[in-house]
């Protein structure tokens, strides 16, 4: 089972800025649920 | 349901299992058969992997849980991302690089054939039971609304699925996967759409966020460390993720999908995109119950969705006293209809001290409400002691059943029946692997030819299918399904994951001492869920903490070297 560097996708240059990317995702939905509930209580 | 609901349900589910076995034609091997020829794209791995975790459950039980508890549970999905991450960079590629069917497979190359037989004796119990309920779940709550037989919508929603998985196996199920996911988001997404312009006039989205988060329903973030908190930020973030690894990663309900990735890039890039999607995809699914409470706000709602129960109070001894309950949930909600409208014209005229005035009417209403409805539960309850009480269940098909378009419930009754077959057909698939891989290929007959094997799992896939549905029809009240099927995964995956950290990541341990501690752990593990000492989420972080702990002691306390403690 190969390591093929192709299965990057454009927007990411290597496996650790994808996950990356992944994490800050996380982040950012879990700032954005806080200041929701903030703003709507 | 109408005819034009019945037309709805009939194509949906036959073409979705028509273009799956379309799709998956052609001779087949074991490799076929189980991994799908290690052929799928990204898409394909990521999809498939979504549709396994999303039951039908998912889509019954989280709108109530939003409708009655807001959007809190949310938080259960915050240890997904990171789960996806560690997996991606850990365990699959030593899968892929070892050429594995099932992730068992791997505990024998680290430890010895006990550790591994073990693990996937483990993994078999818990997934033959849930699957079990996993088919239960949703036939119950579909017999008692739609008035359908019990034990045949258990027979039709496992045997269904049955007849596909053996047929085409892997490639089929991925397919089939692809379209549930596609029906399951448009139809959401559209019972979400369709219950804001059910709304009241001038009332839009972000007026119904306003009221969902004057009631309490908004509820999204709760920072507090409490361990015996169900859901908040810690819990998520730690048991969740605790929770996630080790489903995902020693599941082989899940393992068998992203090992159909044609290689390890593919098979990342599954899983990250789960990573992505899920925690937003909850999010949307949870706020369609938030949005149903608000529609409710404005309508008369019933006292108890489950109405085959309250029909039944109606002719018992019960009645005079369900009768007074109901007009005091009447005169309630006359009151929160009162109470919703004033906010909405304090919202129209920025009054914040009107907004604050009528917020508190709605929550003081909201807890008069639920007090009636546990009065309600109790009266049902002695009416009947066998009756299931847990209404979060019954609340999005009631109202889908009550208030949405005919073509539409339809459609609806479909995503449940998809989401169902979806996660059930990864079951079984994954139970008959397990089953063939590391039990008949490994302790029965080693040295058969791939024609044998390949057969022997398709029986293996009818034997789980026949016992899942047996589990199905013998399952009662577990309250929340959505939960119960956690809870029992909670008890069982921290111990598989230990096994798995200390084969990875503590190489000075043998497989002796990672037996004994896994029996010990898990003992211990049904103890504190016995006892309730703690949350469940948390029973996944003691259990995996425990093995890793206990495996040490022993082993440092061991006479035997580690090169010498394995079984031939």
């Amino acid at each position: 089972m190969p390591e093929n560097p192709t299965d990057l996708p454009p927007f990411a240059r290597s496996w650790a800025q994808l996950y990356a990317i992944v994490v800050g995702s996380l982040t950012a939905e879990i700032i954005v649920f806080y200041l929701l509930m903030r703003w709507l209580s | 349901m109408s005819v034009l609901d019945w037309s709805v349900l009939v194509l949906a589910l036959t073409g979705i299992i028509v273009y799956g076995l379309v799709r998956s034609r052609g001779s087949q091997s074991m490799d076929d058969y189980l991994l799908a020829g290690q052929s799928l794209p990204w898409y394909h791995v990521g999809l498939s992997v979504m549709a396994t975790q999303a039951s039908a459950v998912t889509f019954l039980s989280a709108p109530g849980q939003g409708f009655t508890d807001g959007m809190r549970f949310v938080q259960f999905y915050f240890g997904l991302p990171l789960a996806m991450v560690v997996l991606s960079i850990t365990f699959v590629p030593i899968f892929h690089k070892l050429k594995i069917y099932t992730a068992y497979e791997y505990l024998e190359s680290r430890f010895d054939s006990r550790v591994r037989t073990l693990t996937a004796g483990l993994f078999l119990l818990q997934r033959g039971l849930s699957t079990g309920l996993s088919i239960y779940a949703p036939a119950i709550i579909l017999s008692t609304i739609l008035g359908w037989n019990i034990y045949w919508t258990n027979l039709l929603m496992g045997g269904i699925v049955l007849v596909y998985t053996v047929t085409g196996g892997t490639k089929a199920i991925s397919y089939t996967h692809l379209q549930q996911m596609a029906v399951v988001t448009f139809a959401m997404a559209l019972a979400g759409f369709l219950t804001v312009k059910m709304l009241p006039e001038g009332v839009g989205f972000v007026d119904a966020l306003h009221v969902a988060g004057e009631a309490g329903r908004m509820n999204l973030i709760d920072l507090k460390f409490d361990p015996n908190s169900r859901y908040n930020l810690w819990s998520g973030l730690i048991g969740g993720f605790f929770l996630q690894l080790s489903y995902f990663g020693t599941d082989q309900s899940q393992v068998g999908r992203y090992l159909t990735g044609e290689s390890i890039g593919q098979s990342r890039l599954g899983l990250l995109m789960n990573g992505l999607l899920k925690v937003p995809m909850q999010f949307l699914i949870l706020l369609v119950g938030v949005l149903v409470f608000v529609f409710y706000q404005y309508n008369p709602s019933p006292t108890f969705f489950n109405k085959q129960e309250t029909d039944r109070l109606k002719q018992s001894q019960y009645a005079s006293a369900y009768q007074l309950a109901e007009i005091k949930h009447q005169n309630l909600t006359t009151q929160r209809q009162k109470a919703v409208l004033d906010m909405q014209v304090a919202l129209k005229t920025d009054n914040e001290a009107g907004q604050d005035a009528a917020g508190s009417v709605l929550r003081e209403t909201d807890e008069a409400l639920k007090k009636v409805k546990t009065d309600v539960t109790d009266l049902i309850k002695k009416n009947n002691p066998s009756a299931d009480t847990n209404d979060v269940n019954y609340v999005f098909l009631r109202f889908v059943l009550d208030y949405l378009p005919h073509g539409l419930i339809g459609l609806l009754i479909a995503v449940i029946f998809s989401a169902s077959m979806g996660s059930i057909a990864s079951a079984y698939n994954s139970l008959a692997s397990t089953t063939v891989v590391d039990i008949y290929k490994r302790l029965i007959k080693a040295d058969s030819d791939d024609a044998h094997y390949l057969s022997v799992s398709r029986w293996a896939t009818v034997g789980w299918g026949i016992f899942c549905i047996v589990v199905a029809q013998f399952a009662n009240r577990l309250g929340s399904m959505i939960e119960a099927v956690n809870i029992l995964g909670s008890l069982f995956y921290g111990v598989i994951l230990g096994v798995f950290v200390v084969a990875f990541y503590v190489k000075s341990i043998g497989g002796r001492a990672t037996f004994w501690s896994a029996i010990v752990s898990e003992i211990l593990v049904v103890i504190s869920w016995y006892l309730d000492l703690t949350a469940f989420l948390w029973l996944n972080v003691i259990g995996c903490l425990l093995v890793v702990g206990i495996a040490w002691i022993l082993q440092k306390f061991s006479p035997r070297p580690v090169e010498t403690d394995r079984l031939p």
